[in-house]
Parts: C-alpha cells; structure tokens; sequence
C-alpha cells in the first residue's frame, strides 16, 4: 500500500476513533475535544488526497473545514455557552457508556456490511476505507443523538455526522462543484448559530439544557400521566 | 542449531538479568519526574537479594498451590521470552513451538496460580486483589484476542518472529492504521496487564485499593522473590513484544554471529530506555481510575482494537 | 428572468423588513412582495405550461413542470399566510417591538422554499433544504415560551439529524454521475437524462439515504414525532407554511429521484416507498382519534396526507403519479387553510384543547362553519379537491394492480376521515361551555381565510385548464409508466 493512501487510512481510522471516543466521553469539554481532533483529521485526509490526485478543491475543503470547525465553531460556542462547556461536567444519557460503545461498534459493522461491497467493486482503495468509515460516522452520530440528553452534546453529535459524511465525500466526490462546498460550509455555521442561540434561549427559559427536561409536549391521554 | 538454542540462551540470560533494572529504572525515572530522588535503579536486584536470604514462612492453612505458584509466575515468562524475538531479527531454535497466542496461555496460567494462590491463603486482601485482577484480565482478555486477529489478517501468521518483518516492508505498512491502532491497543493492555497507572498503582501501599499487590502480601523469603521478579520478566517481556514484534524490529541482531547478538543488547537497552520514557509520562500525566471505570479504559482499548480490525478488513476486502 | 425575480423578491422583502426605517411598515412591504411573488410564480408556470420549462440560468436555476408546480403552491400558501400574519401578529402582545425580525425571517423562509425547487443543481437543492430548516426552527420558537422552546429543539434536532445523512446521499448521487457519465455539470435534468449509464446499486443507496434524510424534514413516520409539536407551538401563520409547504419541499427533493430512476427499471423501491408511505397513513389515522389539540390534529393529518402523497408515487403509474402531485397541490391549499381557521379560534377562544371547546357554531358562526368546511375538505369528502385526487389515486391503484395496498389505504382514509370529524364534530356543534366571549378576530384574517377557501371550493369542481395541464407536466416529472 503507498504511503499517501496508507496514510489516508490511518486517517479515517483515527476519524472512526474519534466518533467511538465522542460517544464515550462523559463530558462536554471532551466531546467538544474530539470533536475538534476529528475536524482536524479530516483537514489532514483532504489534504493528503488533494495532493494525491492535485485537485484544488480538496484543498479547499480543508482549508474551510478548518476554518469552519476548528475555529469559528468552537469558538461560536465558547462564546454562546461558555457556562454549559465549562461549568457543567457530566452528561446525562439514556444508554451507558460501554452499552453505547458496544452498539455503535455494531453500527459501523453495519456500515461495513451495508455499502462494503458496493465500494470494493466500485472505487479504489480510498472510496473502500473512506465511504464505509464515513457512513459509520455519520451513523455513530445518529445514536449518539438518540441516546444524548443534552442540548450541546446533540448539536457536536451533528456536527460529526456532517464529518463522516464528508469524510466518505472527499473520497466519491472530490471535483464537487466549490459554490456547494462554500455553501456547504456556510450552512455548518448557520447551524450552529441558530442552534447555538436556540440553547441560549432554552437555558434561559427553562434553566437546564438536559432536553430529558422538555417533556411538556406529548400525546397520551392525561389517564396514562 | 545450537548456535541458536545458545542464542534462545542468551535471550533468556537477558530478561532474567535486566528485568529488575528495567523496574528500577521505571521507578527512579517517575520519582525524578516528580521532584524526588527516589532509590537507586539497582534498587531491586538488592531487594531480590534479600528476600531470597530471608526465612520463607508458609502458612499451615494452605496448600500445594501456595507452595508452586512463586516457581510458575518466575517460569512462564522465560517460556514466553523462547517464543518472542528479544535480541535477533531471525525465528530461533524453538520459535515455531508456540505463536502469540501460545505466549498470552503461558503468561495467563501464572496469572490463574497467582490468583488462586491469593484465595488460597484466607487472607482477607488476597481474594479482593485476585477477583479484582480477574475482572482485568477478563475485560483484556477480548482485545488480547482481537489484537492477535488483526495480526494473524494483516501479516497472514501470528509466529512473532515472522510478524515482526510485516511492518517495515514498507512506509505504507508502518502507518497502515492497523499497525498503529494495535500499538495503541497494546499499549493500553500493556498498562491494564503490568498493573500501572491508570488501572492500578503499582507503588501503591493502601491494600483496599491494590489490584496486583495484595495478590503478594503474603508471600515471603523466596516465594516472595520469585513472585516479585518473575512480575517484573512479564513486564520486560510484555515490553519486548509491544517494541519488537509490533512496533518495529529495528536495533535486532540481523546475523548470526555472536558479536551482533551481544552489540544488539545495548540497542534494545536503549530501546527499552525509550519506552520507559514514553510510560513514565503517561503515568504522571494520568491519575488512578475508580476501580468501576477500569471496564471503559479497556472498553476503549478493545474499541481501538476492533477500529484497527475493521479497517484492515476495509482494506483486504 | 422571471425565474431569477422568483427567487430573489423573498430576499429584498427580508432585507426591506429589516431596514430600520421601514421596519414599522414590515407588514405591508411583506404582503405586497408576497403577492407580487406569486404574481411571478404564476408567471413561471404560464412559462413551463407553454415551453415546458424556464431556465434563469442555465445550470443553476431552471424550473419544469414539478418545480413550478411547488413554486406556484409555495408562493400561493406563503402570500396568505403573511396576510393571515398581520392580523394575527398584531394580537400577540408582548412582541411588538421582535415584529419586524420576525417578517424578516419569514422571508427569508420563504426565499429557502422558493429556490429549492428553483435550483436545477442537486447539491445546492440540500443546501436549500437546510436553509428551509434553520430558518423554520427560528420562527416555532419566535414566541420563546418553554413549550416553544422544547418544540423548537425537538424539531430542530430530529431535523436537522436528516441532513448528514441526506448529504452523503447526494455526494453517493454526484459520484454515480461522475463515474457513470462523466465531466458535466450535474443537473435534474443531466440526471434524468443520463441515469441508464449510473450504477443501479449507487442510485439505490443515495436514495434511501436522501429518503432517511429528507424523510425526517417531510415528516413520515416514525421520524414524525416533531410535526404536532411544532405545529402546537408555533405561531399560527407559520404552522400554516410549515404544514403546507415545508414539508412538501423535502418531499419534492424525494420526488424528483423518482424522475431519475425512470432510467433503471430494475431498481426498485415502489414497494419501499408504498411500505413508508402506509405506515405514515396508518400512524397518523390511530393518532387522531385520541388527539386532544385541535392544532396538533391538522399536524397528525398532514403526516397522513404525506403518507398518501408517498404512497400514490410508489405505485408508479401515470394515473397515480398525477393522483400524487394534485393531492400535493390540495393538501397544501387546504391545509393552510384549516390553520388560517385554527389561528382564528386559537385567538377568539385562546385554548388548544378540543375538549374545552363546544358549540362553536354558536359562539362564533363564522369560524364554526370555517372549520366544519375545511375540515370536511381536509379529511377528503366530496366534493373538496382531496377527494378527487384521493380517489384517482385509489382508483388507479386498483387499476395498477395493488388491490391490497387500496384497500389498506382506504381503510386508513376513512379511520382518518372519521377521527377528524369526531373531534370537529365536538367542537362545532353542541352547547357553548365557559363565560360567553366576545373577540372580534382581524379583518387580514378573515381575508385571508376567504381566500384561501375560494381554491379549496373550485378545485374541486373545476380544474382550469391550465392548471391541469401543469399538473400533467408535473406527473410526467415522476416517471411513472
């Protein structure tokens, strides 16, 4: 195996890890971490592709993930919530930890069972590692959602699903058109900032952003309560 | 051949003489890093010394297992050590008798003695550390397995004198993530099986809270030697396997003269020296776990394994 | 260049509303470049019913007939609901002074919806989607109460969860394009166009991902759960455009794969999307029979609509195809409707709960028989538009060959039809309980819902002819056989 693809891969493994290590994590600050770690990691594997295949827009990519997600991010959240990254430690969740690291092991088997073979006769050794390992990010980061209580978690949860399935698209399509990559990148932001507001809101209204907490709205019968 | 088994020999001669060395290093290094002087590294060869010139005192409660399991945890490394490449870059007389696999049954079956040697005393502490090991090892035992996997789909063997060459065919292989996640893993296990921190302390004096110690409290006189030294063989061993086999055989004795065997023993020294370095500072920069969160740093060992796993599957496939 | 005023009047309109010095005139900026917008939608459909279709720029935005079809609805839904606002706006104390912002959303909003379809480039399409989104979850929570602040979240992180997913969907669609075809722009068209040589098992995947994605934003079960809830909390006009519109323009990104596929008949995913679409019918009739809010019941009937609208594409005719995008194009009508009615009794009576609401023929007639209409027409009794277009759908699954899936669906319809009706049944006729009341509503509302009552009452009994022959254009979009 050459050492750019070799590389790529060891890439994408880290990027996995991180995903694992985000759903093991019991607090905030280290979700945010990982997150930011796994940014970056993507950064190096579009870098390290576009100087495989001299495609600019890799470059690109990388260059506005790291900006989007490795400064203006957590930086937009630092900001916004400062008390619930620093004062708040222990995250509340549904499933514990090594139940949820067990499980999100078996979504990435899934991933692997899910769209390995396509890859393997479709693509090159990239499109392999990266497209199963980007789906099993983007699912890891579905689960995480599900069993997060809490509103700064979810939102990281989200972010990282945007990761893997970037990770799989540098890989299946790097010549993507650079309007949808800015769009794509300003549309992260966005999502941020509006969510990242909605939190504040939320914190300030109800006093907690466990969203266990928001349970006012539901349809049963006032006899089942 | 028996240039070989002679050179087995000098392998076995080697972890026997510098395993005490290795722990006295370790400890001196960690007392430095914390602003102290700490003993001398020659510390352990003069504790071993005492303890083989004191009075053994057996209790009467006990039993044969008692009185065998010191001789058990000082042999099963040197079985390990004729499996495992310490000193040369070629499999040696007796490498194809057992594979990795075979090294992780011999260091088990002295863990499983110490264990039921600890039960079998009636001391109160024994038990506590022998269950508490057991949950360790039965937590590590999965990644153990996992590693070995991954080894035997990427280098096709798990003969470690063969698996060794797999990693420097070329730069690829040395920064595949199946190599560098099972260095990870590894290390980790290395860490939960030798007793360190994060998982245990092995300088630790309160025996509520001891895992591996209190295993030993109530060995003395020779028993309590062998115990101690043959620890500290599994420690060097387990070492030799992680800087050797898996991570690279770079500084081994490539030829069969015995002068390369011998210039080879500084080289790994220095190598070994290197490692020290590396625990020292993951020991100080962490803190001991609760005892219950034990089961996530090694849940976070088998996740590095089973990544390291899949992807080498991603790949092949 | 009609096209191109489409989609940038939403965007002068949020920037005039947040002008200061015309931010006390926001209303009325709003309401008159929503009419002018759906002037211009109007103008586009004129374009695609005479030309088949209208490019503003070659490549990026370009509208056939399934765009134009939700571009007409979009701006039809979103004008009355900026009139129904004004009245309805100005009851709400407390915000008067956050007024001005919350146009300026809404227009941005309506910008997201009206370039979604107008947008030929698929990966801009998701773009859009989000936008749709980012701003709809600003505006449920405008009135910062706890209820909608937890409704915002809910909808925010079930939603918003759909967009990775729905992005490596596309980027599996832009790679089957690439290695399937080659270096050309990506368009719907090229897509249509060009799927015989993409990978089938490609397709397939970014499918199901697209439908996992976008199916969370539509609103098919089980990925429903944050539609009542923001339907219950969000102020009236805006549960009216989510109802009707935001959640038809995910549906049509749905859609438009179907267009694609047509070139891979061994691909399929009809029965996939018959399976989706009854589940959706099937959970949201059970649910509205023990709803107790009146709002949160036209939410639970939507998810059934949706289902149906799914439902009728994945049988695959052109029968069924046309049933599909009229009762698109009916649901949205009407169902904006029934909340211009909801906002109206949520302002006279200031309740949400069915149960404490009786004879509302008497305490108000206007609004009594405003709801006993829209709602027969939403729950689909003759001779509103859905019943029409429900029953083409049935009659050419029948024909198609799926007895059994028309008659799980007509079963579901009718537990619906009869779910609604009890509960409107208890509202409207009865005695009045509590302390008479006496509140005028707004005259804009009462405008608004007049006029959006007018389409709800022709549609059914005459189609113009050019707008049956856009929704032809629009069936043709579908690819069904």
């Amino acid at each position: 195996m050459p050492v750019g693809e070799s590389l790529n891969t060891l890439s994408a493994g880290l990027i996995l890890i991180c995903s694992f290590a985000m759903v093991g994590t019991r607090q905030v600050q280290g979700v945010l971490r990982f997150f930011i770690v796994q940014s970056l990691l993507l950064a190096a594997s579009s870098f390290l592709l576009g100087f495989d295949e001299h495609s600019i827009h890799l470059w690109a990519l990388g260059i506005i993930t790291i900006v989007a997600k490795v400064i203006v991010i957590p930086w937009i959240l630092k900001r916004t919530l400062a008390r619930e990254l620093y004062v708040r430690r222990e995250i509340e969740q549904t499933v514990n930890i090594p139940a949820s690291l067990l499980l999100s092991l078996l979504l990435a088997v899934g991933a692997e069972l899910l769209v390995g073979p396509l890859s393997s006769a479709m693509g090159n050794l990239v499109v392999q590692v990266n497209l199963p390992i980007g789906l099993a990010c983007v699912l890891i980061g579905a689960y995480s959602l599900a069993a997060r209580r809490e509103a700064v978690p979810q939102l990281i949860g989200i972010l990282a699903m945007e990761n893997g399935a970037f990770l799989a698209g540098i890989a299946i399509a790097a010549e993507l058109p650079l309007i949808a990559e800015l769009a794509v990148a300003i549309d992260v932001v966005l999502i941020v900032v509006i969510v990242g507001l909605l939190t504040r809101d939320i914190k300030r209204t109800i006093g907690t952003t466990e969203a266990a907490g928001l349970s006012e709205l539901k349809e049963e019968p006032e006899s089942w309560r | 051949m028996t240039r070989t088994i002679l050179y087995n020999l000098i392998q076995i001669l080697f972890v026997l003489v510098f395993a005490p060395l290795y722990s006295g290093v370790l400890s001196r290094f960690k007392e430095i890093v914390q602003s102290k002087r700490g003993p001398s590294i020659f510390q352990p060869y003069r504790d071993l010394w005492k303890l083989f010139h004191k009075d053994e005192v057996i209790s009467s409660e006990t039993t044969w297992i008692f009185r065998i399991t010191p001789y058990l945890v000082f042999i099963t490394p040197i079985f390990v050590t004729v499996l495992i490449p310490v000193l040369t870059d070629y499999p040696l007389a007796f490498a194809f008798m057992g594979d990795m696999l075979a090294g992780g049954f011999f260091l088990g079956l002295g863990g499983f003695f110490a264990a039921l040697a600890a039960v079998d005393t009636g001391n109160p502490y024994g038990p506590m550390g022998a269950s508490r090991t057991r949950m360790v090892g039965f937590l590590a035992e999965p990644v153990f397995m996992i590693v070995f996997f991954t080894v035997s789909f990427v280098a096709q063997s798990t003969i470690p004198f063969i698996v060794q060459q797999k990693w420097i065919e070329n730069a690829g292989a040395f920064f595949s993530p199946a190599h560098v996640l099972l260095l990870a893993a590894f290390l980790m296990l290395i860490l939960a099986e030798g007793g360190r921190i994060p998982v245990d302390n092995p300088a630790g004096h309160f025996e509520l809270a001891m895992i591996d110690e209190s295993k030993g409290l109530e060995f003395s006189g020779r028993g309590a030697a062998l115990m101690k030294w043959g620890g500290q063989m599994k420690f060097l061993v387990l070492a030799c396997i992680f800087l050797n086999v898996l991570l690279a055989p770079w500084g081994l004795a490539q030829g069969l003269e015995i002068m390369q065997i011998l210039s080879a023993v500084p080289l790994i020294l220095i190598k070994i020296l290197l490692f020290a370095i590396l625990l020292v500072s993951i020991e100080t920069s962490l803190a001991k776990l609760r005892l219950f969160r034990i089961s996530e740093f090694l849940g976070a060992a088998f996740i590095i394994s089973v990544t390291a796993m899949i992807v080498s599957i991603f790949v092949g496939s | 260049m009609a096209l191109i005023a489409v989609v940038v009047t939403p965007l002068v309109a949020a920037f005039l509303c947040w002008l200061p010095p015309i931010r006390k005139i926001a209303w009325h900026v709003t309401v008159f470049l929503s009419c002018v917008e759906f002037a211009l939608a109007v103008v586009v459909s004129a374009g695609v019913i005479a030309r088949g279709s209208v490019i503003g720029v070659s490549g990026w935005f370009e509208a056939d007939g399934l765009a134009a079809l939700v571009i007409l609805i979009v701006s039809f839904v979103c004008a009355l609901a900026a009139v129904f606002s004004g009245g309805y706006m100005s009851q709400q104390k407390g915000h008067e002074d956050r007024l001005w912002w919350f146009y300026s959303m809404y227009n941005l909003l309506v910008f997201a919806l009206v370039v979604v379809p107008a947008l030929a480039e698929p990966n801009l399409v998701w773009v859009g989607v989000e936008l749709v989104t980012l701003f709809s979850v600003l505006l449920v929570s405008y009135e910062n109460t706890v209820g909608a602040l937890e409704a915002a979240w809910k909808f925010s992180v079930l939603t918003i969860m759909g967009a990775p997913i729905a992005l490596l969907g596309f980027l599996v669609l832009f790679w089957a394009y690439r290695t399937g075809v080659g270096h050309h722009p990506e368009t719907w068209e090229a897509l249509r166009a060009s799927a015989s040589s993409m990978s089938p098992a490609l397709l397939k995947l970014s499918f199901l991902l697209v439908f996992v994605g976008f199916g969370a934003k539509t609103g098919f079960a089980p990925m429903h759960t944050w539609l009542p809830d923001a339907h219950s909390q969000a102020p009236t006009p805006i549960c009216a455009v989510l109802s009707g519109v935001k959640t038809t323009v995910p549906l049509y990104v749905i859609l438009r794969f179907l267009g694609i596929l047509l070139g891979r008949p061994e691909v399929h995913i009809g029965g996939f999307m018959i399976v989706m679409g009854l589940i959706s019918v099937g959970i949201a009739a059970f649910l509205l029979l023990q709803v107790r809010d009146y709002k949160r019941m036209f939410a639970y009937s939507t998810v059934e609509h949706m289902g149906i609208i799914l439902t009728a594409a994945g049988l695959a005719t052109r029968a069924s195809d046309f049933g599909s995008v009229s009762q698109m194009l009916n649901h949205s009508i009407t169902k904006s409707l029934c909340f211009y009615v909801a906002g109206a009794i949520l302002m006279t009576l200031e309740t949400r709960e069915i149960k404490s609401i009786r004879g509302l023929l008497r305490i108000s007639p206007f609004e009594g028989a405003a709801l006993l209409f829209c709602s027969l027409a939403i729950a689909g009794a003759p001779p509103f538009p859905i019943f029409l277009s429900e029953f083409s759908i049935l009659g050419s699954g029948v024909q198609a060959g799926h007895p059994v899936v028309v008659t799980i669906l007509a079963t579901l319809i009718v537990i619906a039809f009869v779910g609604l009706m009890m509960q409107v049944n208890r509202m409207v006729f009865g005695k009045p309980i509590g302390p008479p009341r006496r509140v005028e509503i707004p005259r804009t509302c009462r405008v608004a819902i007049v006029m959006a009552a007018i389409p709800v009452a022709v549609l059914g009994v005459y189609i113009p002819a050019p707008l049956y022959h856009l929704l032809n254009l629009a069936a043709q979009q579908l690819g069904g056989r």
